[in-house]
């Protein structure tokens, strides 16, 4: 028995082929994964099965209803959170779900909701004001209200972070029965992994169909695998390191934040944070959502003022003289804010300009990035257009194009494709070898690993500060549980993943 | 360091321009609706009192009534007539606003003219439409002087005939007066929307976080941003303004260069009216309705409805602030008087003081706002 | 109903919060009202004129002064007619009346005497004022004068009178009628924004995917925006008649009933253009157009409609603002004539009811737009559930 049933599916956009002749069964009462790069069809694929777009040419049966003609009879059965959901910023939590649930009709039974989503203490504050991993938590529950036949979530754990991201996942499985079928795109490849069947697409075409542990027994070897279903990923010479040219005269302490603290009224945001970065080195900033990452970020981009304290950028203070300081920094900010009426092109010819490129050699350096990015194809297409994987790529172009000699990068992975994602880190790390330091956030805790350093934020807070093994050292003298060794010494240690999870437990303890 | 400081503001005012300038829709927004509304408000809006339709019940079905009515008739500004014979649809006429003015004659019009008493000619107005009803009932009663004049006995005496020299428009039409009126108020619509929704559409989709990080200062993103609105403010009031000339036939009597310095630092004042309020506001619909309530007041007290001299006198003052005020003198006295450079300057003087303090608010403002 | 009604009930919340639209319904009408009570005045406006004497005789020394003491001209002396275009140029007197040297010399050989009259013809209406004060206080002064007795005298003399506004008071008119303005501006500015909005923000997907129907999305719109009108109206109106004391002839239940038709094809235009143009800067742009200006314009408030082309004049009766501008300033002063109400009331409802035709038509709850004939041919057969 199946859930959805398509066949010969093609769908243009314009001159775009966005699925190409798929065909696809999707089996009841199973989570099935979706796969695929940036811009393979995720998002298209999950609106046309709804009736949201139509498609050009075969058939979609859905739950046995045709979603072209019949989606006032399917719409009522199934659950679909978009990539963007669609949540009531300037309503509160509970004004949201009594809201979705009267759309859905269904009755106002929100306890075991928002105890689920550890919501109930904040149900009377607005969405816009939630954290991220919080926003989400409400979207999927929205979407869960009245148990649903099916459901849709595209990509809802990008930019979350992992215990709520466990959360989510542990949300879906136990507000589902057994009957329902969920269709789950997502990013990260453990979580596909976890899954009864994964497919995986590419250019609008299923390249594969099954179950995931047949593909590999590990998470891991199951991301490899992928990767070479989706043409395999080759790591080159960086060519951004390779072009880049670092400026002469660096300290020593190139990025250092001191005492920063944020306070809103009583409530402290941000507490006496110092680090220092050094020069070529990728400090990472670690943290739940509503940590106070984002706030602590913004601070040293000079884009919220410190209450007190202050940062500095290759000695330059961010409060005295925000304009010289910034002239170094190449940021990317965590939501895509690049013009969306502009092309890639005109995007990346504005930020060469804003960040002072000398006409004459303005045209060559876009020209060699949107190579280097692989945005050839793209380039002169409406930025607004892109698939999300794609924006945070051009996103990262526009944070380089400067050859800036401080990076600050703001979950730049979220949302991308696990090749785009490796081919960031080895850019990344060839980038901090030729000297550039970086400050990034990330909720890959497989990224985690590629940082020299880690802080690790939690309330306002650091937690814990040292190299990716220390730290998981330290989590291990915490929480001494011996897991089976594999066959290598090292492996007595905790992953990161597990490492954050134990060292935020820890302090919440305290 | 100078040239990087153009650079930048280069390649803002680049990207404001594709963004308002690459969407055909927008485009021919921007343009094509001030210009047709231009050709439509300027044949619509007149004052000059027409086609006005009218009620009569002659009593007196004389040869002098008959007289006087065919005055009417013959006369251009009255265009339908109702003849009826009783009072009720007299009234109804006028009550269901079928008529705007209404002539009742007397039985005894007649014999009181040939008895050398003054005869009564009935006027009646809807005063519903206030305006139209005073001035098509000056019309109505010239009409019967004139000819109660000719049937006067006493018509050898004295009176003055007073000789009227209309300057800078020697014929009144309403038409030079009001476009000039409409250029101006279509300039400053669409500078408005276009600088008030600036910052506070690309706060609302996040983008001017991207735009602060850059090391873009203050001063550039404010230059930037206020620039290229007001080159398309620029360009749009000077192709409206041609149409005025060219196809309306309206002289241009003063400086042409005095003109468009005028238009630039009143469109600046604007512009900075405009991005004060963006800054101010966190979401776009916030920014046009704000800028929507400051737009009402200030072409209502910009005494193009009713003079400035007229009103009291807290209120003149207050008209020191509206920069619409200036706009409006400037445009029409340029226009039609041809004034000159010193009384350009006294009006010039506090537009250019508003556009300061306007835009170094918005400056200061869109950077304290990052909290 | 359900659906419909947590709809609405979102919306509200959604006003409620936001300032801006509690701005525009009731400080932005009220700031209106007061200045069209005490900024502008459209009756009897003072001019500033000059005079300039050149016949010195006692008698004419009273026409000078009757200038003086007119309360609608304020005079200004001057000597020669350099120092009265200056003046003119420079706006600060906007005529001036010039008395000749042989002015009292042909009154008394029983001839007419001439009297010269400069306007700033830049200001139209002002200039007419200009003019007929001069006239009417040259012709007053003359029958008081000592060439009283020669005086030509009209056999006919019309007597005027104002019906339903008698004082000539043009606040009874324009401040009823500026209530018209308002409505539009909440009816169509207001609402061009919030379908937009929803799209930009990605709310709608979201939407889009549960049970809301077409006709939800459509009322779930309408009826909030309805109910604020109406609040604003009402506010309007106690603004009006209580405390501006502004004569209301009609009767409130016609004047709620039509007032309500009107902003039924004003929110019809609002959303019209939200739903189609799906970005608030084009929808704000659009909605000034045709909703804001052709209400300044074109409703007959300012400009008679009478008077435009007869092209023009047509153009007007596709736009809802002339219709409630007639029957407003009507119900206010002239009271509830039956044939106004139901004339205006069946253009309004027909006009309503074809906008929300379009706004129905023009509400998909699919991403894409696409006609119920092609997905009809795109989708060969059947499909029932099993």
């Amino acid at each position: 028995m199946n859930t959805v049933e398509i066949k010969n599916l093609t769908k243009y956009f314009g001159k775009i082929t966005a699925l190409d002749n798929l065909s696809l069964n999707i089996e009841k009462g199973k989570i099935t994964g979706l796969i695929g790069a940036d811009g393979a069809g995720k998002t298209t694929l999950l609106r046309t099965i709804i009736g949201l777009l139509i498609p050009d040419k075969g058939e979609i049966s859905t739950l046995g209803f045709n979603p072209v003609t019949q989606k006032e009879e399917l719409t009522p059965l199934i659950g679909y959170m978009p990539q963007k959901f669609g949540l009531y910023e300037d309503l509160t939590v509970i004004e949201n779900l009594t809201l979705y649930a009267d759309l859905k009709n269904v009755p106002h039974e929100f306890e075991k909701m928002l105890e689920f989503t550890k919501l109930a203490p904040f149900q009377d504050r607005l969405a816009g004001a939630l954290s991220g991993g919080m926003k989400q938590k409400l979207g999927l529950a929205c979407t869960l209200l009245g148990n649903p036949e099916f459901l849709l979530l595209d990509e809802p754990s990008v930019g979350v972070d992992p215990i709520s991201r466990k959360d989510l996942m542990q949300m879906v499985r136990e507000m589902i029965n057994p009957e329902t079928t969920v269709l789950w795109s997502t990013a990260y490849l453990d979580e596909a992994h976890s899954f009864d069947t994964a497919v995986v697409i590419d250019r609008g075409r299923v390249i594969y169909e099954g179950k995931p542990h047949d593909l590999a027994p590990t998470p891991q070897e199951f991301e490899n695998k992928v990767i070479d279903l989706m043409g395999g990923y080759k790591q080159e010479n960086s060519k951004i390191a390779e072009n880049y040219t670092l400026l002469k005269d660096i300290q020593d302490c190139t990025v250092e934040a001191d005492n920063l603290e944020k306070k809103y009224g009583n409530f402290y945001a941000v507490k006496n944070n110092s680090f220092c970065i050094q020069k070529g080195e990728i400090f990472g900033l670690l943290g739940p959502n509503g940590a106070g990452k984002s706030t602590s970020f913004k601070m040293m981009c000079g884009l919220a003022k410190p209450t007190n304290g202050t940062a500095r950028i290759m000695g330059i203070d961010i409060t005295k003289d925000p304009e010289k300081a910034r002239s170094n920094l190449g940021y990317m900010a965590q939501k895509f804010s690049l013009y969306g009426s502009l092309t890639v092109r005109e995007n990346l010819e504005f930020f060469a300009s804003a960040y002072g490129i000398k006409f004459k050699n303005r045209a060559s350096r876009v020209k060699e990035i949107i190579e280097v990015f692989g945005l050839k194809d793209y380039a002169d297409q409406k930025s607004e257009e892109l698939p999300l994987g794609l924006k945070q790529r051009l996103s990262m172009a526009c944070a380089l194009i400067h050859n800036p000699p401080v990076l600050f990068l703001d979950e730049p992975t979220s949302g991308v494709d696990v090749i785009t994602r490796r081919d960031f880190w080895n850019h990344i790390t060839s980038l901090a070898r030729k000297g550039v330091t970086i400050l990034v956030t990330t909720h890959f805790m497989d990224e985690a690993e590629y940082c020299d350093r880690i802080s690790l934020f939690y309330h306002g807070e650091t937690i814990a500060l040292g190299t990716p093994e220390e730290l998981k050292r330290k989590a291990l003298e915490l929480n001494p549980a011996p897991k089976p060794a594999p066959t290598s010494g090292e492996g007595e240690l905790p992953t990161m993943e597990e490492t954050f999870i134990t060292l935020i437990k820890e302090s919440e303890k305290e | 360091m100078i040239r990087d400081f153009f650079r930048r503001v280069l390649a803002l005012m680049k990207k404001e321009f594709i963004t308002i300038w690459n969407d055909p829709k927008t485009k021919g927004i921007i343009i094509g609706l001030p210009i047709v509304q231009l050709l439509i408000f300027s044949n619509a809006a007149t004052m000059e009192v027409q086609n006005i339709d009218v009620v009569t019940l002659d009593r007196s079905q004389s040869v002098e009534s008959r007289e006087l009515l065919s005055r009417f008739e013959n006369s251009p500004r009255f265009r339908n007539f109702y003849y009826v014979d009783n009072e009720a649809e007299f009234k109804k006429k006028l009550d269901t606003q079928k008529v705007q003015i209404g002539l009742m004659i007397n039985n005894d019009f007649s014999r009181d003219i040939k008895s050398g008493k003054t005869a009564t000619v009935q006027v009646m107005a809807d005063g519903r439409q206030t305006n139209s009803a005073s001035i098509a009932s000056g019309y109505a009663s010239q009409i019967i002087s004139g000819y109660g004049m000719e049937t006067s006995s006493k018509k050898n005496g004295v009176g003055i005939n007073t000789s009227v020299r209309n300057w800078f428009n020697p014929n009144l039409e309403y038409k030079w007066y009001i476009l000039t009126v409409i250029v101006a108020m279509l300039s400053l619509v669409t500078t408005l929307i276009l600088t008030s929704l600036s910052i506070a559409r690309e706060r609302e989709l996040g983008t001017f976080d991207q735009l602060i990080v850059s090391p873009l200062s203050s001063l550039e993103i404010l230059l930037g941003k206020s620039i290229p609105p007001l080159i398309i403010a620029m360009a749009l009031t000077m192709v409206m303004t041609g149409i005025v000339i060219v196809s309306f036939q309206i002289p241009f009597a003063g400086s042409f260069l005095l003109f468009m310095v005028s238009i630039f630092i009143s469109l600046l004042a604007i512009v900075g009216v405009g991005l004060y309020i963006s800054a101010v506001c966190n979401t776009q619909q916030q920014a046009i309705l704000s800028a929507m309530t400051f737009m009402m007041p200030a072409v209502l007290l910009s005494g193009f409805i009713s003079p400035i001299e007229d009103m009291p006198v807290a209120l003149q003052y207050l008209t020191w602030l509206n920069p619409v005020r200036f706009f409006m003198v400037l445009t029409r006295g340029i226009f039609l008087k041809g004034t000159g450079i010193e009384d350009v300057t006294t009006n010039l003087i506090p537009l250019i003081i508003i556009a300061l303090i306007t835009l170094t608010l918005a400056g200061r403002t869109f950077k304290r706002k990052l909290g | 109903m359900k659906i419909l009604l947590a709809l609405i009930k979102k919306e509200i919340k959604q006003i409620l919060r936001d300032p801006s639209s509690i701005i525009i319904a009731f400080v932005l009408p009220f700031i209106s009202i007061m200045i069209y009570m005490y900024g502008i005045n459209l009756d009897s406006v003072k001019v500033t004129m000059g005079i300039k004497n050149d016949d010195p005789t006692p008698e004419v020394a009273t026409l000078v002064k009757s200038f003086g003491h007119s309360k609608y001209v304020n005079s200004i002396y001057f000597d020669n007619i350099k120092d009265i275009e200056a003046a003119i140029t420079r706006s600060k007197i906007k005529g001036a009346v010039i008395i000749p040297n042989d002015f009292s010399t042909k009154l008394a050989r029983g001839q007419n005497a001439d009297l010269l009259v400069i306007t700033d013809g830049s200001e139209v209406n002002t200039a007419n004022y200009v003019q007929s004060y001069a006239t009417a206080i040259a012709n007053n002064w003359l029958i008081s004068s000592k060439y009283a007795s020669s005086v030509n005298q009209p056999a006919i003399n019309a007597e005027i009178r104002t019906w339903y506004n008698p004082d000539l008071n043009s606040h009874y008119f324009i401040v009823p009628g500026s209530i018209a303005i308002t409505m539009t501006l909440i009816g169509i500015l207001l609402t061009s924004l919030v379908v937009a909005r929803e799209w930009e923000r990605g709310t709608m997907e979201a939407m889009l995917s549960t049970s809301v129907k077409t006709i939800h999305i459509v009322l779930g719109k309408y009826i909030p925006y309805f109910i604020l009108g109406m609040l604003s109206l009402a506010f309007n109106i106690f603004l009006c008649v209580v405390i501006f004391q502004i004569p209301f002839r009609g009767n409130y239940l016609v004047l709620l009933l039509v007032s309500g038709l009107f902003l039924f094809t004003s929110l019809g235009i609002g959303l019209n253009v939200s739903s189609v143009l799906k970005n608030q800067f084009l929808a704000s742009m659009v909605a000034m157009s045709v909703g804001f200006m052709p209400a300044l314009m074109l409703s007959g408030l300012m400009f008679p409609i009478n008077s435009m082309p007869v092209f023009f004049q047509h153009l007007t009766r596709i736009l809802p603002p002339r219709y409630y501008v007639s029957f407003i300033e009507s119900e206010f002063m002239a009271g509830t004539v039956p044939e106004i109400v139901i004339a205006n009331a069946i253009y309004l409802t027909i006009l309503g009811l074809i906008l929300f035709a379009a706004v129905y038509k023009n509400t998909s709850t699919r991403l894409e737009k696409v006609s119920t004939r092609t997905l009809r041919e795109r989708t060969p057969e059947r499909q029932v559930r099993s």
